[in-house]
């Protein structure tokens, strides 16, 4: 009996110790049906302390369920999550301590003023005594509300409603915050200000953000999990995914005269694939776009048959790829 | 478990629970909902209580409450009382998207369901808290009769305080299940207009129930369905007979209706 229970203690500091060392999130073939439909079709991804991660998917691609599942809110058809090593199903309420969540389209009680809202979301919270104002004040700092505080909920802007909706999210100090579409329905200069704040949380919280804006993604994500009919299709860096991509080491060029020679010659180099003539341009011009292998360079040899050739040549350019030929080449369904 | 963990978490499950309580409270007394179902039961109890008098003046022998209590005409808007106080508890914030933030929180569903039960549950006695003060207008009634014609005994209003008390306790003992079916049928749907229909209904139904001894008279079954009769113990409690047997009934049914809105609050996020 005695030694039992002194086996179980020792049980208990290696999972304390486990847990400290482990991922902040950590999906195990999560599995969610809804009726006939397949929403999530065995996710299973892990997102390290610190980390600043965008979601991204087509509309109804299954990121809203998949970070539902991850809240606790939706329970999983299958599979499971665990948050700070707090498993969602067997300590449910142990790793919503550990989380905050901004839910898409925010929705707040529009009958209460913001400082009241916040208040009772504290305490929601379990957060007491003399803590409840000054997590209260930090979070509507850091948000900047505090020209709001006393404002009913229903006349605030769309912005505020959103900042409202992430000073919610961080009471409590939260180890990980999941926020579905923070900026959705947002003008550029607000987005920029909620990009700028998600950007200053990312010293203190791990964050999970799911958006369909590519390009807030490559300016604040350290990492990208992205996700197509309910399957995750790659999770990643924004560099690592852009490296191999088919797009890398295209090259279009614009020059004068007869094409076909050209094409010949530059279709029997090594890494090219293709050459495709592209419309003509006016004024005699034609535009070529030279296909090769990812991450080479074929400017040089191109520019030195254009060169051989004696044809006038204005302009030469090799593709960089973004996150959106990532997208796009993962989730085209043509 | 040490004794002082579970002192710790049996505390702030306590304080959980009552910030939900507060702010479902508030939300009926901080905003016009709760103040136009009080204007309005306070409005519909005025009229009845001119018409009991008027009655009074012809028939005696029992209390004022206990005509006023004791007629269809009470239940005419006693059963809208019920879905009006409840029918947005779960709906509404199902509807507005706030159940979601409410349910990822480190709170239990039983925690959200008995804040929000307590909080309905006092509103409705706050309702009937202006009963209380018959006494006194009958007192003032018969201090005018008496300054105006003199003392004359068949004047006064008399009353005895089981007149309060066994009705007052009696709509609270039974509205604490008719509270909680309208929180249940409230966490069926995300429309308040549908928990409202369901919820009336069903107290019709309960009515209803009470009133088959009175359709189909007496037969083998029926000892059930005068324990069940809401209308029985209505009239019994005003009479000043104050019984054990529909308190248990009452507090049975809605701790059983409570564990049901429970599971269907938990089934209807599974099963989405």
């Amino acid at each position: 009996m005695c030694q039992s229970r002194r086996f179980n203690l020792k049980n208990q500091i290696i999972l304390l110790e486990l847990r400290s060392h482990m991922s902040m999130v950590t999906a195990q073939h999560l599995h969610k049906v809804f009726g006939r439909f397949t929403a999530v079709k065995d996710a299973t991804f892990s997102i390290e302390k610190g980390e600043i991660v965008g979601f991204l998917g087509p509309n109804g691609a299954g990121k809203t369920t998949t970070m539902k599942m991850l809240t606790g809110y939706l329970p999983p058809s299958a599979g499971t999550a665990s948050i700070a090593g707090y498993d969602i199903i067997d300590h449910p309420l142990e790793a919503r301590r550990h989380l905050g969540y901004m839910p898409e389209n925010v929705p707040l009680y529009e009958e209460m003023r913001v400082y009241e809202y916040l208040e009772y979301r504290a305490r929601l919270k379990g957060i007491c005594g003399s803590s409840v104002r000054k997590q209260i004040g930090l979070a509507i700092e850091r948000c900047g509300l505090e020209a709001k505080r006393k404002n009913l909920i229903s006349t605030l802007s769309k912005g505020y409603r959103q900042r409202t909706g992430l000073a919610d999210a961080l009471l409590g100090n939260p180890d990980l915050l999941i926020l579905d579409e923070p900026t959705n329905g947002l003008d550029p200069n607000q987005i920029r200000q909620i990009r700028e704040l998600i950007r200053s949380l990312a010293e203190e919280h791990t964050v999970i953000l799911s958006t369909h804006i590519l390009s807030e993604v490559e300016m604040i994500c350290n990492k990208v999990i992205i996700i197509d009919q309910g399957i995750i299709k790659a999770s990643d860096t924004p560099s690592n995914l852009t490296r191999d991509l088919r797009a890398a080491g295209r090259v279009s060029i614009e020059f004068k005269g007869d094409p076909t020679e050209v094409i010949k010659e530059l279709e029997a180099f090594e890494p090219v694939k293709k050459v495709i003539i592209e419309d003509p341009l006016p004024g005699g011009w034609n535009r070529i776009l030279v296909r090769a292998e990812p991450g080479t360079d074929t400017r040089e040899k191109a520019a030195a048959i254009i060169a051989a050739h004696g044809l006038p040549m204005r302009h030469i350019y090799r593709h960089i790829p973004n996150l959106e030929n990532v997208f796009v080449e993962m989730t085209r369904r043509d | 478990m040490s004794k002082t963990d579970t002192i710790k978490r049996t505390r702030s499950w306590l304080y959980t629970t009552r910030t939900i309580f507060g702010k479902e409270l508030k939300s009926y007394l901080g905003t016009p909902f709760g103040w136009v179902i009080l204007a309005c039961t306070m409005a519909l109890q005025g009229f009845w209580l001119q018409a009991v008098i008027q009655t009074m003046s012809q028939a005696s022998g029992e209390s004022v409450m206990f005509y006023m209590l004791n007629n269809v005409h009470f239940w005419f808007y006693f059963i809208f009382i019920f879905p009006l106080i409840t029918m947005r508890t779960f709906a509404d914030e199902e509807r507005q998207g706030t159940l979601e933030g409410l349910l990822t929180a480190p709170v239990t569903t039983t925690q959200i369901v008995l804040g929000k039960y307590f909080a309905a549950l006092l509103f409705y006695v706050v309702l009937w808290l202006p009963m209380l003060l018959y006494p006194w207008m009958s007192e003032l009634g018969n201090l005018y009769t008496e300054t105006r014609y003199g003392i004359i005994p068949e004047g006064r209003i008399e009353y005895t305080p089981a007149d309060w008390y066994g009705p007052i306790s009696i709509l609270t003992i039974s509205g604490s299940f008719f509270i909680a079916l309208g929180l249940f049928c409230s966490s069926l749907t995300r429309s308040q207009i549908i928990a409202g229909i369901v919820c009336t209904c069903l107290m019709i139904m309960y009515y209803f129930i009470g009133r088959v001894t009175e359709l189909w008279g007496e037969f083998p079954a029926a000892p059930v369905f005068h324990y069940l009769s809401c209308t029985e113990q209505i009239s019994a409690f005003s009479r000043g007979l104050v019984d054990t047997r529909p308190l248990v009934l009452y507090l049975s049914l809605a701790i059983f209706t409570l564990a049901l809105t429970k599971r269907v609050v938990d089934y209807r996020r599974w099963h989405r």
